[in-house]
């Protein structure tokens, strides 16, 4: 079988829906797991003995089971368990704020603590209450650190929404397996796709790296 | 009534007792010198004073508040007693003046301009009105010292409390900081020293401590200490120190 570029330009309002709900499950997923993950992060790092524990145990949960896994049971065990019924777009965009959320927590708890304690110290003996410490002094120079580490959480993230083909959810990864099925240029189609993650991907790193060079990192 | 009281304070971490039931006033215009070997609980003394570590046994009074009483209470005694680090501890991501006006700005809620304005007064007194705009990385040992000393006293503290301030900074870089800490002595600043410079301890004290095993094991003036020093576990320390 020959190779034919020229059918690209074909399926590629296809694909750009396909890599419009990738970019959706993963906005929506990062911004809530950057939400949870701040939470789960801070909970281990100054939470109390119950507070930290919680914390530890859903990230020990999600840490150690694959990604598959989780949507799957998501979709498929939640209702049972619980009678509620979610949609694959729904349940997609859950996986990834649980599962994103739990790295991002030790993102985030590493870059607090390794702020040293003295300035902390040095906030508390002026008066400050803790989450003036926190808000004001901690919590901008772990921002700083927090960014390398946690734009390769973005990046891992995006890649992951291709694996909710296993529910159906019509993302770029499962658009091109179906325009697939019905003409088989594999070579094409999955280069295509390839290029397209390639762009996703590579956009947010620009945009990382835009941040990272506006802010000094200390 | 004295600024700073400790009624059998004790101070444990775990099993190891670091203050075992120390009773000491401190008044107002004291400078009071804290020696003694590490591991005698002189930097833990300092630090229960303005909660830092936390006391596990008796009372301990500033500016007639209890530390016991944390929460609000503890921060009205911490604004009451400023603190100056070994390690400088200044915040990176500001400068020298912002640094001096964080306190003003967010413990006492002035407005930035008066903040600013009072910063640069407090930099100008400590030598570094010029280097205002630098960040700390930018400053030697010594400047930085000095900044933090003026960020303490920004807050407007009734008691000044020093913790090793000498200690990380090179010889030359030391004079500098004990210098502005000679004047603000004369001003008439409560101050409370952890420190090993003999020198400073015997011109600008008025008392001196030497500490063991978590006890005041000598209380007097200075000069009559150091010139005859009234045990031999003392006489022994100012021997290594010198």
């Amino acid at each position: 079988m020959e190779i034919d570029w020229s059918v690209i330009p074909g399926f590629l309002p296809q694909l750009a829906a396909g890599a419009r709900v990738t970019i959706l499950i993963a906005l929506a997923g990062l911004v809530g797991g950057t939400i949870l993950g701040l939470i789960a992060g801070l909970m281990r790092a100054y939470g109390g003995r119950v507070l930290n524990a919680i914390a530890f145990i859903y990230i020990e949960l999600i840490r150690g089971t694959p990604i598959v896994v989780q949507v799957m049971f998501l979709y498929f065990a939640m209702p049972v368990l619980t009678g509620l019924r979610v949609d694959p777009m729904t349940a997609a965009i859950l996986a990834i704020v649980v599962n994103a959320g739990a790295y991002i927590a030790e993102i985030v708890r590493g870059a607090f603590l390794s702020i040293p304690r003295g300035l902390t110290e040095a906030g508390l003996a002026m008066g400050l209450p803790q989450w003036k410490v926190l808000t004001h002094i901690v919590g901008p120079l772990a921002f700083r650190r927090l960014i390398p580490p946690l734009g390769n959480q973005f990046i891992v993230s995006l890649k992951d929404t291709s694996l909710f083909i296993v529910i159906g959810v019509g993302e770029l990864t499962r658009t091109g397996q179906e325009i697939m099925a019905s003409n088989f240029r594999a070579v094409e189609i999955w280069t295509a796709v390839a290029v397209i993650y390639l762009i996703l991907t590579g956009t947010l790193t620009a945009i990382l790296r835009l941040i990272e060079n506006r802010m000094r990192i200390l | 009534m004295s600024i700073i009281e400790f009624h059998q304070t004790s101070k444990h971490f775990g099993d190891l007792k670091v203050l075992d039931e120390v009773d000491l006033s401190i008044e107002q215009g004291e400078v009071v010198v804290l020696i003694g070997p590490s591991g005698s609980g002189k930097s833990t003394l300092l630090r229960c004073i303005n909660g830092l570590e936390q006391i596990t046994g008796g009372d301990l009074i500033v500016d007639g508040i209890s530390v016991r009483e944390g929460g609000r209470q503890l921060r009205r005694i911490r604004q009451e007693a400023g603190m100056v680090f070994q390690q400088f501890n200044l915040f990176p991501q500001m400068t020298a003046l912002q640094n001096v006006a964080f306190g003003p700005r967010k413990v006492r809620g002035l407005g930035r301009a008066e903040a600013e304005a009072q910063a640069l007064e407090l930099l100008d007194k400590v030598g570094l009105k010029e280097r205002a705009h630098h960040v700390p990385s930018a400053l030697s040992g010594g400047q930085q010292q000095r900044v933090a000393i003026a960020r303490a006293l920004a807050v407007r503290p009734k008691v000044m409390l020093f913790d090793e301030p000498t200690s990380a900074l090179d010889p030359e870089l030391k004079q500098e900081v004990l210098t502005v800490m000679r004047q603000l002595a004369q001003e008439g600043m409560t101050m409370v020293v952890v420190t090993h410079e003999m020198g400073f301890a015997r011109q600008v004290g008025t008392r001196l401590i030497f500490m063991e095993h978590g006890k005041i094991s000598v209380d007097g003036n200075p000069v009559e200490v150091i010139t005859n020093p009234p045990s031999d576990r003392l006489k022994d320390f100012l021997q290594h120190v010198e």
